[in-house]
């Protein structure tokens, strides 16, 4: 279902937002995806991800106060949701019991 | 601190489609990329990125809507409720409305069936496309015959000389006679049956009618066979089996029934009810079959291909060199008709039964369009007109948070379901009226044929174009009032009143023109059928003769006959004077070859009894006898024609003997039609008594019209002593006429009746506005009284506006109607003078029409009292 499926890119601009606590708003995710995993996104990417992950429920908003900068235009802070805060754990534990059940001997290459 | 400004127009752009919650985090961030850019790439590098992400931006999810998210369904469920209260509030306008639509829908499908009646004819064959009937023009000068039927032994010919093209032949035969004697074995009952024809044993292989019980194969194989249709069984036979008995024709040859044919359809071109085997005919001529000159055959051809007809109409000059009569063979062309094409388009002479004319249908198609027209307008003027009374509701509605999208929606959506219920309406009328329509357009349209796709479409489409023509302007206009107006006053009052008056224009022009179009046919056929064809009608008896033992008594009968001081004068005479003639090869004075001439066998004092004057010589007399061969009449036209005058004409020799000779000349009488001029006449006396199995069809007896009803029972009796065995058939001349000019009293009976429903529908529109400007302007009206203004004051301030509309749609509509009716009149032959009374009738018609439409409403907006309409304010 569209609604509890997190794709690959969502589940990293969620992390992002987590990361950039009370300072997520689209440019800084921008950035920070781009520094953080050389992914250069497109701005408008952005701001798609981040609104559906605002209709999932995953992450909440509300608008900065302005400032000089932008023409005076104000940000939308993203900060991450109790589900949203869940759904990261979920897919960590997944992933974290996937990988753990891989053989040892899968995982050992000699070189 | 300066910034550098991002490019205006994709800024501008942006903003035009950005959702206005989510443009500000959008155009923010946006700028700031733009500013970090310009710092490290430059201006332009800059431009062109934010162009870029404002082309990114541009996703569905960022557009504005137009409308927010609401329940269509259940906004239609509030439109049907207004819809149904607005309708009930204003029960007169609703049914005014309605019930003007559904008149003028009716009257489109119903002329819609007649015309698709019409066009349907003779297509029922499974073989029809390749069905052609043979045509001989016979013409020289543009004088002779165009028949639709062909000497006997044509079709044969054709099919021995050309296989590759005629598959099959079929040829119909009635001695051309109106009519031919039947009866029992035992002669209890008697008819003259007028629809039975000879026809070859390949009746079936052609056309496809429905044989009930027989052998299509066999049934026309053997001699005396014939096949009846279902209801002469019931006439002759009763509910006895038919199969196997006799019946008697021509009182003196037996026939056996081989087959009942289900009744022939009324969508054919020509109807028949007995189908007498063509072999039967060597009784009458033995083994000397007639030739190739008469031509008293109607012959059908079965090509193989439709695309055969050109070549086999190529190879005609050749096929008549071969086979024709020397004397002729110049003036003869063979053509092929299209079976489906007769009904409509085939105008020859010798027709079986006179067809219809594709220009009827074109009026009618126009008179239908006309209809619909006038009464589309009317919705649309009525429905604009009342829209202002909605512009409190809209006010309402926008206030309360409508689009202006979903009043169009609701506006249209109550214009379409008024026009549903008057395609309801008019469906029940169609159903209610069909009966009566069909008897009087002598059709027999089932209700069936409303079902046909044609009809439902029309049912469907029809009303959804007017209703959203109708609707589109309250849907626009409304819609865009400003709320603030639209609440403060109710009269925003005459909005599009412009259009409404060209609307009113327009309609009262189409009526206009279809009530002159009336007159002037009604004239014309007036004139066509008034009695100064140049020959007596009236008080003439015509009795049929042809091939009755008539031939031997003729002169005792006629004496006999004579013996009664009521009968003034008897002869006989080839066919109906003024009906129908038939053709015969003559020359005159030092001409080489005969050329085709309309010719009129007759016996003696023809002239007397007819009441035709001569202008020059004498008449036939009985004194003379060498009259019967060498002496002749003809008529002015002939005289004219041959660049003679009246008096030289005496003596001028004929066939190229110098001792036949021309001995008077009549005074020009229609003796056929008056579709067409007069064209050059012989009339030939014929003594021979074997004419009467041939040429001479009819004795004409004049009688005094004092005490008709026993001159007549006495011919009747004389003729039943002297022929006992043979019916006494007998009409009146002048009756029978009248039926020449059918199609045209059709029509015109027609079109009187749908332009009397286009009148008014069109003065159920007008009543409707002026009921609706009365309500207006109320209290204007109100005021101007207490002011002092008189009641006829008031009266003419309502009347005159609608007035100056009737009289500008009389000066568009006459001269139209001029023109066309002009044009229309150019088909006839005798055309009747544009009588200008009819005009000024029309006009006076249009304007008392209108008038007493209009004086009610106008009349009530005097007599109400100031004060009951002022005190609310």
């Amino acid at each position: 279902m569209k609604g509890e499926y997190l794709g690959e890119l969502e589940e990293l601009i969620l992390l992002t937002v987590g990361i950039l606590y009370k300072q997520a708003y689209g440019v800084a995710v921008m950035d920070e995806v781009e520094r953080q995993t050389g992914r250069s996104l497109n701005i408008s990417a952005v701001h798609a991800v981040l609104t559906r992950l605002e209709d999932k429920g995953l992450v909440s908003s509300k608008l900065g106060d302005p400032t000089n900068e932008r023409g005076g235009r104000r940000k939308r802070i993203f900060l991450l949701t109790a589900t949203g805060k869940r759904a990261i754990e979920e897919a960590n534990a997944l992933r974290n019991q996937l990988f753990n059940q891989i053989p040892k001997v899968a995982l050992q290459f000699s070189i | 601190m300066h910034h550098p400004t991002p490019p205006k127009w994709a800024d501008r752009f942006l903003c035009w489609y950005c959702r206005t919650d989510l443009l500000e985090e959008i155009q923010g961030d946006a700028y700031e990329l733009y500013e970090r850019q310009c710092k490290s790439k430059g201006k332009f590098r800059a431009d062109l990125a934010f162009g870029w992400n404002v082309l990114r931006f541009f996703r569905w999810s960022n557009l504005k809507r137009r409308t927010s998210p609401y329940r269509p369904a259940m906004m239609y469920k509030n439109y049907f409720q207004v819809f149904k209260r607005n309708l009930l509030r204003q029960k007169a306008y609703a049914a005014l409305n309605i019930f003007g639509l559904a008149i003028g829908l009716a009257c489109f499908v119903l002329i819609s069936l007649y015309i698709r009646d019409e066009m349907s004819f003779d297509r029922m064959h499974t073989k029809s496309d390749r069905i052609f009937r043979m045509h001989e023009i016979l013409e020289s000068e543009g004088v002779g015959e165009r028949s639709a039927s062909l000497p006997f032994p044509v079709a044969e010919a054709l099919q021995v000389d050309f296989p590759d093209q005629v598959e099959q032949y079929v040829r119909f035969f009635n001695f051309q006679s109106p009519a031919l004697a039947m009866s029992t074995i035992d002669h209890e009952k008697e008819f003259y049956e007028s629809r039975a024809f000879f026809t070859d044993s390949t009746f079936f292989d052609v056309f496809d009618f429905n044989l009930i019980t027989g052998s299509k194969a066999t049934a026309l194989d053997h001699t005396n066979s014939v096949i009846i249709t279902q209801s002469m069984a019931k006439k002759y036979f009763g509910d006895t089996n038919p199969m196997g008995k006799y019946l008697v024709f021509q009182g003196e040859h037996n026939l056996l029934v081989t087959g009942v044919l289900e009744d022939v359809p009324q969508s054919t071109h020509f109807q028949f009810d007995f189908l007498i085997s063509f072999s039967t005919l060597t009784h009458y001529y033995g083994t000397s079959w007639p030739g190739w000159y008469w031509n008293p055959c109607w012959t059908y051809l079965l090509l193989r291909n439709p695309s055969d007809a050109p070549v086999l109409e190529a190879k005609m000059p050749a096929f008549i060199r071969k086979y024709f009569p020397e004397e002729i063979i110049n003036d003869v062309t063979l053509t092929l008709f299209p079976l489906a094409d007769i009904h409509l388009q085939s105008n020859h002479d010798y027709e079986i039964q006179p067809n219809g004319s594709m220009s009827t249908l074109y009026i009618f198609g126009c008179v239908a369009f006309f209809v619909v027209l006038i009464a589309g307008i009317n919705f649309i003027n009525l429905s604009t007109a009342r829209a202002i009374k909605r512009a409190k509701e809209v006010g309402m509605r926008k206030t309360l948070g409508s689009y202006k999208g979903q009043l169009i929606t609701q506006f249209l959506f109550e214009s379409v379901a008024v026009c549903a219920l008057a395609a309801v309406v008019a469906v029940g009328i169609v159903i209610a009226a069909l009966p009566f329509f069909n008897t009087f357009a002598e059709k027999d349209i089932p209700f069936s044929t409303l079902l046909d796709p044609f009809f439902v479409a029309v049912l469907i489409l029809l009303p959804l174009v007017v209703g959203i023509f109708a609707g589109l302007y309250p849907a626009f206009v409304l819609s865009s009032f400003q709320p603030i107006t639209a609440l403060k006053s109710a009269s925003s009052g005459e909005k599009g009143l412009m259009f409404r008056k060209v609307l009113v224009v327009v309609q009262f022009s189409l009526s206009i023109i279809l009530l002159v179009g009336t007159g002037i046919s009604m004239d014309q056929l007036m004139m066509l059928q008034k009695n100064d064809t140049g020959f007596q009608q009236e008080n003439v008896i015509m009795i049929q003769t042809l091939r009755t033992p008539v031939a031997q008594t003729f002169e005792a009968i006629k004496a006999e006959f004579k013996s009664n001081k009521n009968v003034l004068e008897v002869t006989a005479v080839e066919d109906v004077l003024g009906a129908k003639h038939q053709v015969g090869n003559y020359s005159f004075d030092v001409m080489e070859k005969t050329r085709p001439i309309p010719r009129l066998n007759v016996r003696h004092d023809f002239l007397k009894t007819f009441d035709i004057p001569l202008v020059a010589g004498r008449d036939y007399s009985e004194e003379i006898y060498t009259d019967d061969s060498l002496a002749l009449l003809v008529n002015e036209q002939l005289v004219k024609q041959m660049g003679w005058t009246n008096e030289t004409a005496i003596g001028k020799s004929f066939n190229g003997r110098l001792n036949k000779q021309i001995v008077g000349v009549v005074k020009d009488f229609n003796f056929a039609s008056r579709h067409q001029p007069i064209k050059p006449l012989v009339i030939d006396l014929n003594l021979n008594p074997r004419a009467f199995n041939l040429f001479i069809k009819y004795m004409a007896v004049r009688v005094s019209p004092d005490d008709m009803n026993s001159t007549i029972s006495f011919l009747e009796s004389k003729w039943e002593e002297q022929y006992p065995g043979w019916p006494f058939e007998y009409f009146f001349l002048d009756s029978s006429l009248e039926s020449l000019y059918k199609a045209e009293s059709k029509l015109s009976k027609i079109t009187i009746i749908f332009s009397a429903l286009s009148i008014l529908v069109a003065c159920l529109g007008l009543f409707g506005l002026s009921t609706h400007t009365v309500e207006q302007r109320k209290k204007e009206m109100s005021i101007r009284k207490v002011l002092g203004s008189s009641d006829a004051e008031i009266f003419l301030l309502f009347t005159k506006r609608f007035f100056v509309l009737i009289l500008i749609a009389i000066v568009i509509a006459f001269p139209l109607a001029y023109v066309l009716m002009k044009q229309w009149l150019s088909t006839f032959a005798y055309q009747v003078d544009i009588d200008f009374v009819i005009f000024v009738l029309v006009g006076f018609a249009a304007l008392g029409i209108a008038f007493a439409t209009i004086a009610f409403q106008a009349w009530k907006a005097t007599r109400t009292n100031p004060a009951t309409v002022l005190k609310n304010d």
